[in-house]
């Protein structure tokens, strides 16, 4: 009986070890794949210079963001203001570089909020089943019967403007596409026989959830959430543009966008900048968020 | 198929009571007292109290939930703080320039969207084929005010052929009512085109690799007409699907371009009434267009298994 311990943890061990491998080679085909996607490298580019420019605001922004100067007020793109200047001096670039920030936070606070809070009550509801599972289920139809931007300003409005309240109705927007994703997987794993094997060892149905359930759940999640950020970003523009949000002087580039839209004739790059900050930045997450996808699911591509 | 829309049917019940319990839990979330949110600090105590009484807002919670509840099964979504008229009649009101701003834009985006398509997956891995695909990644990623702003600048601003905002009816005023509507119609129309060209696109191309299509090639037929009945046939199925899905981002598109070219529809009132903080006026539209929107949705998945016979017999 002795000897047979060492052997079957040696056995183990090799299996543990071709496993790894295997989850290793997986992991490095997924990676070229995503960088094989032709956009992908133009994406994460975008995205890294994104971060970038959040991150160092306070030391690339050539000027105060907030600071108001009417003598130079809506002066056209040029040597001393590379995008120009808005209706009351301040200098767009700067703006732009600040606003970043917002949009960076906006779309991967907001998604994060999401992914947690969806991924919690769909494990709840996929594990429990029953009644805990048709009550969390109906309340996320419920969230998804309102349209998603009427639903955001509803809340934001409710909430008060501000980024948090932003924030806070985003996630909720976006909790329902996470929780159902992570409900069909759990009952998906849930199925599977080695889950059986665990609970049939007297494994805590949170260590079950833990160790079993969710990494192999985690790949649809990490893709949908990759995906959703481009969107988060363009509806905090959206809700911003409309007035909720970031309020002023704070720049936001959805706020900026409103801003300048009663400059359009004398002063159409206050509109600008932001503008065409805002839909890089959101072309490039998409080709981040596919790449991810190809990468991580295959079946997906297409 | 009538199983199929009674089970529907049922499955709605408990989503639109609990939308119900949403929006009227909306008026509660207000931090602190909302009448304090709805009025300035100026306006004196009585009025508030008034206002408090006039919304029930001095009883109970759950009194106060069956009352409206109440009050909605007998069809009074309540009245708006700000011009006391009930929410049924504001909406009324608005309602036209929204229907003819989503049909006008509807049929823009099918119009560019099948040609785009079409060509898309014809050529498929060609210029055209980049250009179409192109053209689809644009129209998803461009945020629907900043083309608005760009149509207006190009078309409003610069050349000066259309009318930059405001709306006149064009059943009433009939062509200067339709060049209103044309930039807030094609601000709403490219981004859904740019949807269903992708969608579109990516079931031809499906279509295109089946076993029908080769016969009725090696039957001789025409391309065009292989195309036309043979292959857009069932190409259009997902495009129904995706239709009935983009239905939501249509919605809020809408509220985003009526803001912009300051159409007086049922999208501007929605801000209007937010930013008023006209709260009963904010609770009674918006449980409108998510019944709406459920509704359609409803009407979508039953079409659905209309057009595909193997969703309903699944």
């Amino acid at each position: 009986m002795a000897g047979s311990i060492p052997e079957s943890a040696f056995a183990d061990r090799a299996a543990a070890l071709a496993g790894a491998a295997a989850v290793s080679d997986r992991r490095w085909d997924a990676l070229r794949r995503a960088a094989r996607a032709r956009l992908a490298p133009f994406g994460a580019a975008v995205l890294i210079a994104a971060l970038a420019v959040a991150l160092a605001a306070p030391v690339l922004a050539p000027y105060d963001p907030y600071a108001q100067d009417l003598g130079s007020a809506l002066q056209a793109p040029g040597r001393a203001h590379l995008l120009g200047t808005d209706n009351v001096g301040r200098d767009v670039l700067s703006r732009v570089i600040w606003g970043t920030r917002v949009s960076l936070v906006a779309g991967f606070v907001s998604v994060a909020i999401a992914a947690l809070a969806g991924s919690l009550l769909g494990i709840a509801a996929g594990y429990s089943g029953g009644r805990v599972d048709g009550l969390v289920m109906r309340v996320m139809d419920a969230v998804l019967s309102f349209p998603p931007l009427v639903l955001a300003l509803a809340l934001g409005a409710v909430l008060g403007a501000g980024l948090t309240g932003v924030l806070i109705a985003l996630g909720v927007v976006y909790t329902p596409t996470f929780a159902r994703l992570m409900r069909g997987q759990v009952l998906t794993v849930k199925a599977r026989d080695y889950v059986e094997a665990a609970r049939a060892l007297g494994a805590p149905a949170w260590r079950i959830a833990w160790q079993h359930v969710l990494p192999n759940a985690a790949a649809p999640i990490v893709v949908q959430a990759s995906l959703s950020v481009a969107f988060a970003i363009l509806a905090e523009a959206s809700l911003s543009f409309l007035g909720l949000g970031i309020q002023p002087p704070g720049a936001s580039w959805g706020s900026m966008i409103n801003a300048g839209r009663g400059y359009l004739q004398q002063a159409p790059w206050i509109v600008f900048g932001p503008g065409a900050a805002l839909f890089v930045t959101v072309v490039g997450l998409n080709f981040v968020g596919d790449a991810i996808r190809d990468g991580l699911d295959p079946r997906l591509r297409g | 198929m009538g199983r199929l829309i009674a089970h529907r049917l049922l499955a709605t019940i408990p989503v639109l009571l609990l939308v119900t319990a949403g929006v009227f839990a909306l008026l509660h979330l207000t931090p602190g007292d909302p009448i304090d949110a709805m009025m300035a600090e100026s306006v004196d105590a009585t009025a508030k109290d008034a206002l408090r009484r006039e919304l029930g807002l001095d009883r109970p919670i759950p009194v106060q939930y069956a009352a409206w509840m109440g009050r909605l099964l007998r069809g009074d979504l309540g009245r708006s703080i700000r011009n006391g008229e009930p929410v049924i009649e504001n909406v009324s009101r608005r309602i036209r320039p929204s229907l003819e701003l989503a049909l006008l834009a509807m049929a823009i985006s099918l119009t560019i969207a099948f040609p785009v398509a079409i060509a898309s997956a014809v050529h498929h891995n060609t210029g055209v084929d980049r250009l179409g695909t192109t053209f689809a990644l644009f129209g998803i990623c461009m945020p629907n005010f900043l083309l608005a702003l760009l149509l207006i600048f190009l078309f409003g601003v610069t050349l000066r052929w259309l009318p930059i905002s405001g709306y006149v009816d064009p059943l009433e005023e009939g062509w200067a009512g339709v060049r209103s509507l044309v930039l807030p119609a094609v601000t709403l129309g490219l981004a859904l085109a740019a949807v269903v060209t992708r969608t579109l696109r990516s079931s031809l191309l499906d279509a295109l690799a089946e076993d029908y299509v080769r016969t009725a090639r090696a039957k001789g037929l025409a391309e065009s007409h292989v195309i036309r009945r043979h292959v857009l046939k069932n190409a259009l199925i997902p495009v129904v699907t995706v239709l009935g899905l983009q239905l939501g981002t249509l919605i809020g598109g809408a509220v985003i371009t009526e803001y912009v070219f300051a159409l007086p529809g049922v999208g501007r009132l929605v801000v209007d009434a937010v930013f008023a903080r006209d709260y009963p006026l904010v609770q009674g539209v918006i449980l409108l267009i998510a019944v709406g929107f459920i509704a359609s949705n409803l009407l979508v998945d039953v079409l659905y298994g209309w057009i595909d016979p193997r969703i309903r017999l699944r």
